[in-house]
């Protein structure tokens, strides 16, 4: 394999990142810090006004899941500074495929608890009792605290959405573009939970158990669709954009530079995703003329990881033939990005 | 762009319900089985199971003690006639969750274990038992009928009572 040798030691670990990347690392962790502090006050507030409501309880329980990327977040975040070391020579950054998977599993796990339960209320026809509560000497309808703490909830998640949606497109991080995916749609929560609520109080018993089945409902779609991306990642799925939407670009970049180079005749690479960064094993077959030296290899592996941030862990194999064992579909005729 | 969405977060819903208020035009919470309505100017079913000073069931004639008491003072101010039905605690509760009851005393607690039959009222007094245990009084109503639980809510709340 050929490596430089230098690079090597100092390719892992936040220190090494670009300017932009920093930057957008250090708000990252800055905005997840807000996000706990944020649902902290959140969940304590819906909490003393839990009551009876089915909604509110899954909306409840749906802030406490909240808690769970933005914690994961911040843990991977601290692991994958580690550098590589001898029992960990591909670093650690598989801590944040790690922390998305839990995420996702807990999701998926409370979003169908939820559903069975919401689902049993309904089928049973379950009449939500909410009564009275006193406040400063006047006993009226808890309702109407429900539906408050509901709307004093909804807006703030999507600002925090919006704000770290943006902070992982720079930073490539799937666990930060999943909890914003999620905060951005939370108000939607609070929404159903509020009507729910409020279709108990005009005399619909069932209006609670359609909004938390609505709400239980999106927590098993947000479990699923981070479920499918965890796996995928941790499974070596070709690298995707940072909101899986298609394959990077990066690869197909690479591939282009090594074939416009004069001493290649035809290269190919397979790109897997780490996390962050990722790992590139570029297949080269060299031209007798000009011959493949050992500086130009190092040459052109130096401008591949210029190219991106994300591109460190790169080898460059130089082999006689594109190996089909290594790169599914070449036989079939040329590069997959054709 | 953050404070579009924000408006977006804050005021569709708040402009959803609104709309549903206005249109609905009536007081909330409502009762889907309309206890307080048919209550009121009507008969109150009252579920009286005997328990220490809270409820007592002499031989003859109605029931005595703290809780029918506070029950017949909210039976007038519903202009409700009661009508006293003894039993155990269990057959009160299945007879509140069949709609065949529209409240019950026996001074229950607020760890009562048939909040699955019935609503529990808001905590009205509080009292010790002779473990020193802190036992919260309520009664029981029918499940969901929120109107009616409110109205009881507000009767006990405003109540001074002297143990």
């Amino acid at each position: 394999m050929s490596t430089t040798g230098e690079k090597n030691t100092a390719r892992f670990g936040h220190t090494e990142l670009p300017e932009e990347q920093q930057r957008a690392l250090r708000k990252a962790i800055k905005w997840e810090w807000i996000t706990i502090g944020f649902l902290v006050v959140s969940t304590f507030l819906v909490y003393l006004v839990l009551g009876n409501s089915q909604a509110m309880k899954a909306a409840w329980i749906e802030d406490l899941l909240s808690f769970l990327p933005p914690i994961s977040f911040l843990i991977a975040t601290r692991v994958i500074r580690r550098r590589p070391s001898e029992s960990h020579p591909y670093g650690y950054h598989r801590a944040v495929g790690v922390a998305h998977l839990v995420a996702a599993v807990a999701l998926v796990v409370m979003g169908a608890y939820l559903i069975v339960d919401s689902g049993i209320g309904l089928f049973t026809a379950e009449h939500p009792t909410i009564g009275g509560i006193t406040l400063l000497g006047s006993t009226f309808w808890l309702g109407w605290l429900m539906v408050l703490a509901m709307l004093l909830t909804a807006g703030p998640p999507v600002v925090l959405g919006i704000v770290k949606m943006k902070l992982a497109r720079t930073l490539h991080d799937k666990v930060l573009y999943a909890d914003a995916d999620m905060n951005k749609a939370d108000w939607m929560t609070a929404l159903s939970a509020a009507v729910g609520v409020l279709g108990i109080g005009v005399g619909l018993w069932w209006a609670d158990s359609v909004a938390a089945l609505l709400i239980s409902t999106s927590i098993l779609r947000d479990g699923i669709k981070n479920l499918r991306g965890a796996v995928g990642g941790l499974t070596d799925t070709r690298a995707r954009t940072y909101d899986d939407s298609e394959p990077d670009p990066v690869g197909e970049r690479i591939d282009s530079y090594l074939r416009s180079l004069g001493w290649v005749r035809e290269a190919r690479s397979r790109v897997r995703d780490e996390g962050h960064v990722f790992h590139i094993e570029s297949f080269v077959v060299p031209r007798t003329w000009p011959r493949a030296t050992l500086r130009r290899i190092e040459k052109a592996r130096d401008a591949c990881v210029e190219m991106d941030w994300k591109v460190q862990d790169m080898v460059i194999v130089p082999v006689a033939e594109l190996p089909e064992e290594f790169l599914p579909g070449v036989a079939k005729g040329g590069s997959e990005y054709r | 762009m953050l404070l579009s969405m924000l408006k977006i977060g804050a005021v569709i819903p708040g402009l959803v319900l609104l709309l549903g208020l206005t249109s609905c035009g009536i007081t909330i919470p409502q009762d889907p089985e309309g206890t307080l309505e048919k209550v009121s100017g009507g008969i109150l079913r009252v579920g009286v199971s005997e328990n220490a000073q809270w409820v007592q069931l002499p031989p003859t004639g109605d029931p005595q003690g703290i809780e029918p008491e506070l029950v017949e003072e909210f039976a007038d101010t519903l202009d409700a006639a009661i009508v006293w039905v003894p039993g155990a605690e269990h057959e009160l509760a299945g007879d509140l969750f069949h709609g065949e009851l529209d409240m019950a005393i026996g001074g229950f607690g607020a760890d009562t274990p048939w909040v699955k039959e019935a609503g529990i009222t808001r905590p009205y007094t509080e009292t010790a038992d002779e473990r020193g245990k802190t036992i919260k009084h309520i009664m029981l109503v029918p499940l969901g009928e929120n109107a009616f639980l409110l109205e009881l809510d507000q009767f006990l709340q405003a109540q001074e009572l002297e143990l």
